[in-house]
């Protein structure tokens, strides 16, 4: 899975203007993201076990993408070096991938009930 | 997995009719049921704060089988996440370094009944810091660094004895603990929200829990349920967060106040404890900060900022230019001026405090203030004047005037101590200030062994027990700072000794 995650992220890099990670119609009204766009021709179940109208859990994000702890982050792009979300002093390892991330809609990371600055909408 | 089945008598149904009404699949009052467990542990610990980790480490440590932390949110750690790292030990070895010899537990406890006005729970917080170096043991075994060198005296206390985590913020304890939890075999789950308990008479033996759940939408996840074999903890916090229930308890509390809490202080758990004949005490009394900004969210860096700003700055009502408190007074006495200043739909017009930049232009307290948009720094008073909207005249007006009484080192207004206070020439640092409400000194009653009381019969529920935040009437009318972190560890160990004597006596 991890090689597939490589090539999608490779092909994505020469094909221009759609960054990783941004949303785009993916069925209907769904939407995704682009990066993820391969995994909706397989259905919902590839993150919603069991059915689509059932929550996702970490589960589903780390069996691509590794752990938190594995996860880099662009540091150069920190408001400050303490403000790295995969090793945060708050929460380190006990933050769940769901406290930042959003697959259908933008979310505001968690970081940003509090530190109003440092984050965008992802 | 498939749970063992058990024949039970529910209690659930009467007591919480509006409750249930509200929760989808709260079980309903039946005379029988059968409940197919789904899981068990022998220890069930709701909530991941300071409290509920401490707890869950310890009832481990204790030998007392499998443990199981459930917390509704999708982080560990509670509000104990984001707060200061303050912790106050009496004779810590930093203190003692630093040759302050005469501290002790009781002198602890002295300050406490000061702040407490009489409504304190004494036996209580005698036990709590006669053990506070159990808490700091805690900390130091789990990997918990503190600033070298640095213990404080902090307000209310009469000895430095209030030491911080390295980072500043609870987080460098609730992270340790948690990491040290897993390590040990604590199982802690994220999205479980307690919908409600399963009684037998009572006896606490299971609870309901919506898994999956996502905050806030009670319509997320699917109900499971997990028996507890001998305990279940509660130590889900405060309700600071719950508007609804701090308006019911304390209508003094203006909606517009913030809350210096992490989003999860909702208190549902408390709630769902009373509807089964816990005894809520103190409900009423909820602390409130003078010291918070609009603009920022959480306790943020506006109590710092303004420890200069009380001292060598000035607050102007934007209404109209004017000083408008004695700005070194007390929080009470400064909330109450604070909240008189409204626009005319009662909308806050959050007041201004500012100071010279020049003479903190390097201190952290300002460099990050500035740095994440909560202060400014604003070269004029006329431009002050313009960016919050202030009649210009009247502002250099007062500021003329104050620094006047700056000279005279007498403030005729308020009657305000001038002698920290400095002449204000700017460039200045500029902040808005509000009150923000921090702490709930109310909650569930429990015994010394936190065992919960019920109202009913005054003796404590089999296997429920509680801690921390989440119990009531220990701190009395106010908490003082640094206190509740050292409660809410100790108050973990103490939790899992009872736990360990009760089913010892038990069996």
């Amino acid at each position: 899975m991890n090689k597939l995650l490589l090539s999608v992220l490779l092909s994505l890099s020469v094909s221009g203007s759609v960054m990783a990670g941004d949303l785009i119609k993916m069925k209907g009204k769904t939407e995704g993201r682009v990066n993820h766009e391969f995994i909706y021709q397989d259905g919902c179940q590839t993150c919603h076990q069991g059915s689509g109208k059932k929550n996702t859990t970490d589960a589903a994000c780390v069996e691509c993408h590794g752990d938190i702890n594995s996860i880099p982050v662009d540091e150069s792009k920190l408001a400050i070096p303490e403000a790295h979300p995969h090793k945060s002093l708050h929460y380190n390892q006990g933050a769940s991938c769901l406290a930042c991330h959003a697959e259908h809609e933008k979310k505001a990371p968690v970081c940003t009930e509090c530190h109003r600055t440092w984050f965008e909408e992802m | 997995m498939q749970g063992r089945r058990n024949f039970l008598k529910l209690s659930a149904g009467a007591a919480v009719g509006s409750l249930a009404a509200t929760l989808p699949g709260t079980v309903q009052a039946k005379t029988c049921n059968e409940i197919n467990w789904d899981e068990n542990a022998d220890v069930i610990v709701i909530g991941s704060g300071f409290a509920g980790l401490s707890a869950a480490v310890n009832a481990k440590r204790q030998g007392l089988g499998s443990v199981l932390v459930l917390e509704k949110m999708q982080v560990i750690g509670g509000n104990s996440a984001i707060n200061g790292g303050w912790l106050a030990i009496p004779k810590n070895p930093i203190q003692l370094a630093q040759g302050v010899n005469d501290d002790s537990p009781e002198e602890l406890v002295k300050d406490q009944i000061i702040s407490g006005r009489g409504m304190q729970n004494e036996p209580a917080l005698r036990q709590i810091a006669e053990r506070s170096l159990d808490a700091y043991d805690l900390c130091i075994d789990t990997g918990v660094k503190f600033r070298k060198g640095f213990n404080i005296q902090v307000g209310g206390h009469n000895k430095a004895r209030a030491i911080r985590t390295q980072h500043g913020t609870g987080g460098d304890i609730t992270t340790k603990l948690y990491e040290t939890g897993v390590k040990e075999g604590v199982d802690h789950r994220l999205q479980h929200y307690v919908e409600d308990f399963i009684m037998d008479g009572q006896k606490i033996v299971g609870v309901k829990v919506r898994k999956n759940y996502r905050f806030p939408d009670l319509t997320t996840g699917s109900s499971i349920f997990i028996k507890a074999n001998k305990a279940v903890i509660l130590a889900n916090g405060g309700f600071a967060r719950n508007m609804a229930l701090r308006e019911a308890v304390d209508p003094s509390l203006d909606p517009t106040l913030d809350c210096t809490n992490a989003l999860g202080a909702t208190g549902e758990v408390t709630l769902t404890a009373m509807a089964y004949g816990a005894l809520p005490v103190h409900m009423n009394l909820i602390q409130t900060g003078h010291w918070g900004s609009p603009d920022e969210g959480g306790f943020g860096w506006s109590n710092a900022l303004l420890s200069i700003g009380w001292h060598q700055g000035v607050a102007i009502s934007v209404l109209n230019g004017k000083r408008f408190m004695d700005e070194r007074a007390d929080r009470k006495t400064c909330s109450e001026a604070i909240m008189k200043n409204r626009n005319p739909d009662g909308s806050p017009a959050y007041p201004v405090v500012f100071f010279n930049y020049n003479n903190y232009a390097k201190d952290d307290r300002v460099v990050r203030a500035l740095r994440d948009e909560m202060a400014w720094k604003v070269d004029s008073l006329d431009e002050i004047a313009a960016k919050f909207d202030i009649p210009a005249a009247e502002l250099k007006r007062s500021i003329t005037e104050y620094n006047k009484h700056v000279k005279d080192r007498k403030d005729p207004l308020f009657n305000r101590k001038m002698d920290t206070a400095e002449e204000l020439t700017g460039p200045f640092v500029v902040s808005r200030i509000w009150p923000k409400v921090h702490y709930c000194m109310g909650g569930l009653k429990t015994d010394l062994g936190a065992r919960v009381i019920d109202a009913r019969s005054m003796a404590p529920i089999k296997n429920l027990y509680a801690i921390g935040e989440a119990t009531g009437g220990i701190h009395g009318e106010a908490r003082l700072s640094s206190t509740s972190c050292l409660e809410c560890l100790v108050m973990g160990i103490v939790v899992s000794e009872t736990i360990k004597a009760d089913a010892q006596g038990a069996a």
